[in-house]
């Protein structure tokens, strides 16, 4: 689906933010690198797609009733093979029928685990004067405690994106730290890039948030994507 | 010729509200017209035949010919019936002075300007305010700044754009009484129509406008964009300083109930600023230094910061405040030491901070700045000048700006004390040599100096002078 018949699906089912695996194909549609992901609607297709999605795998309900998935039972993580992935599955509808009676479910979510990495944040807001705004900061207390982060407003070129790494205090941090080396910029740049226009082009997106954006050597991934849209009326 | 220009050099204004009563915003703004106005004008009140010497008409209808500008100083009440006959008599440009409109965020006061809006969009009349001083414009004598205990600064080439009326009359003020020339000031109250980004615009490409200052608190929404892009054009002809009142979220709250603005997030309008090559400034004092260098000093084309001092103590705090702005002052280099060495005493200090020690006269300085004058790895000199060494006569203020104007490279220089400190200022100032008291203040200065050039040279290679 494009980005414009997924929000328009979400719309008209009511919903305001978009289900894990909806967020996932418009960033992918995008080019921002996700892991590689499928929602399965049984066991039987987990154990079917498990190694084409490879491992260490994760599993969560996607769901519109649930935002806390863990409370109900519906997260497994560092799933090692099909049998793992089957088990997995079942257990998880399992527990969210008992746990959760009555939510609605859209199945579940099986992705490749993101190995470890520099953890970043990405977002993007609707500024109510600047438009579409962009905003990037590392993972965890630099954003949380030290709300250490920059903004561009669109449009966000290459070197605008480039700059705004740098601009955080904690910038120093990405060029390596304690033996750790330099993580790749322009990676996180490009991303920054295309998320800027992802919010200039649909304009019904209110919010967007990548986070974490793991940061490696070579390349970055989106490993969560949040996309809020427009209430409608 | 540029849609705002009737506001600012109009051949005739009629003044709606005008009066002879003492202590009336008519009376003041129709006085400063008679003072510098050299058009026609045309005071409108129905209660006079005459007002201060000069014809008065009872309607807006008698006036002889189409008014270039309408000043509108009359309760809001009667304001749009006012409004909509400048509109069918064919003025084109409205500042409406008068109050009483959104600001007061009663009903009445919206659906007032509501009709505003409704009658300068039917005729196409272009309106700065409601509830606003207007403008004051240094050439053509233009001025609805009622405030008149303020002092009037003298022409020149500083332009101001401020979303507060008060704090205009105080800059204002300010600079009048500091001797920094102004081009046009104008407070926009209300915005129904002309906004920061139409005055900018103007502004930009206003010749008697070198230095644009902007106080905002918050910029129209949908206006954003538009605003980045005049501000970008604007950035690459003359320097953009901006002020942004509003940036905690108490401040917020204030803004948001001084006019109907919504001031927006502080964070977004710091990135917009950057992004438009603008020169944010976080206080007072910094908007009035970083304004005087923008005046007075050339681009800096490099990094590097030589110092030459009386004062040991001085030039280190330069060298921490400098170097704390990201400047270098690097340590001289041999030949540079070598030939020093041979025009000073001994026991002067011919490290950078260049030390000339209290026992130095005009000469000592003269020599030196001969010497740095030559060099190419000399980006700018900082000379500090306290007078209270004996042997100083103040012959080297000629010097030091012809040092400035001879290498085309900034010059700056600090002083402290009293009279005779402000005395070595003022003559500095006069021909062109910014002068700061505190070494804080000057590197905060020159590092907005610095930015502005880095932008300058990025985006226009070859430019070599600010106002180019």
């Amino acid at each position: 689906m494009t980005p414009r018949e997924v929000i328009k699906k979400a719309l008209e089912e009511g919903r305001v933010k978009l289900l894990e695996h909806e967020a996932f194909d418009i960033a992918k549609y995008y080019g921002i690198p996700t892991p590689n992901a499928i929602l399965v609607k049984s066991p039987d297709e987990a154990y079917k797609y498990a190694d084409e999605v490879g491992y260490p795998m994760a599993a969560k309900i996607v769901s519109p009733d649930i935002t806390h998935k863990s409370d109900v039972g519906g997260v497994k993580l560092f799933i090692k093979n099909r049998e793992e992935a089957y088990k997995a599955v079942e257990e998880i509808f399992r527990n969210v029928s008992q746990n959760a009676p009555g939510a609605k479910i859209a199945g579940v979510i099986v992705y490749k685990m993101a190995p470890p990495g520099l953890e970043t944040i990405i977002g993007g807001i609707r500024d109510h004067v600047f438009g579409p705004t962009v905003m990037f900061g590392l993972g965890g207390i630099f954003v949380e405690v030290m709300r250490d982060v920059s903004f561009r407003v669109y449009p966000v070129t290459f070197e605008d994106a480039l700059e705004m790494i740098d601009e955080i205090k904690s910038s120093r941090i990405l060029n390596g730290y304690r033996g750790q080396p330099p993580v790749d910029k322009h990676a996180l740049a490009d991303i920054i890039v295309k998320t800027s226009k992802l919010l200039a082009e649909n304009e019904e997106i209110e919010s967007i948030d990548l986070n974490p954006v793991i940061a490696y050597p070579q390349g970055a991934v989106a490993v969560d994507v949040r996309i809020i849209v427009k209430q409608q009326g | 010729m540029h849609a705002l220009s009737k506001f600012f050099q109009p051949s005739s204004v009629v003044i709606i509200g005008a009066t002879p009563k003492e202590g009336k915003v008519g009376r003041a703004i129709l006085e400063n017209f008679i003072k510098r106005f050299n058009g026609r004008i045309y005071p409108v009140n129905p209660g006079y035949d005459e007002v201060l010497g000069l014809k008065c008409y009872r309607s807006i209808k008698e006036i002889p010919e189409t008014p270039d500008l309408g000043v509108i100083a009359i309760p809001a009440i009667q304001v749009p019936q006012a409004l909509r006959e400048l509109g069918e008599k064919g003025t084109k440009a409205v500042i409406i002075i008068s109050g009483g409109f959104r600001e007061t965020g009663t009903k009445e006061g919206e659906a007032l300007e509501e009709e505003l809006i409704k009658i300068s969009r039917e005729y196409g009349i272009r309106v700065i305010g409601p509830n606003c001083i207007g403008v004051y414009d240094n050439w053509s004598g233009v001025d609805t700044f009622f405030t008149q205990k303020m002092k009037k600064p003298p022409r020149g080439y500083v332009a101001f754009i401020s979303q507060s009326g008060a704090f205009a009359t105080a800059l204002m003020d300010w600079m009048a009484y500091h001797g920094i020339g102004v081009s046009r000031a104008i407070s926009y109250g209300n915005k129904i129509d002309v906004d920061d980004v139409d005055l900018l615009e103007y502004l930009g490409e206003d010749d008697k406008t070198r230095v644009v200052l902007m106080y905002i608190e918050g910029i129209k929404e949908s206006r954003g964009r538009l605003f980045i892009e005049t501000a970008r054009r604007v950035s690459l002809k003359k320097p953009v300083v901006v002020y942004k009142a509003g940036k905690t979220s108490r401040g917020g709250r204030a803004a948001a109930s001084h006019t109907a603005a919504m001031a927006g997030d502080y964070s977004v309008y710091r990135a917009a600023f950057k992004q438009a090559g603008l020169i944010e400034v976080d206080s007072f004092d910094e908007m009035m230094d970083v304004v005087r260098i923008f005046l007075d000093q050339p681009l800096m084309r490099g990094n590097r910061v030589y110092i030459v001092t009386d004062a040991g103590g001085v030039g280190v705090m330069l060298t921490d405040a400098l170097t704390s702005a990201g400047f270098e002052v690097p340590v001289t280099p041999p030949d540079l030491r070598e030939k020093l060495r041979s025009i000073l005493p001994p026991h002067c200090i011919v490290d950078n901070p260049i030390d000339l020690t209290g026992d130095t006269d005009d000469e000592r300085y003269i020599r030196v700045l001969e010497v740095l004058s030559q060099r190419e790895d000399v980006d700018a000199i900082v000379v500090v000048a306290l007078p209270q060494v004996p042997g100083i006569k103040g012959t080297f203020v000629d010097y030091i700006a012809k040092t400035k104007e001879e290498t085309g490279k900034p010059v700056v220089a600090l002083t402290i004390g009293s009279e005779a400190s402000m005395e070595t200022a003022r003559r500095l100032q006069e021909k062109g040599v910014t002068v700061f008291e505190s070494p804080e203040r000057l590197a905060k200065s020159l590092k907005a100096l610095r930015a502005y050039s880095s932008y300058i040279i990025k985006n226009r290679p070859g430019c070599s002078r600010i106002d180019a």
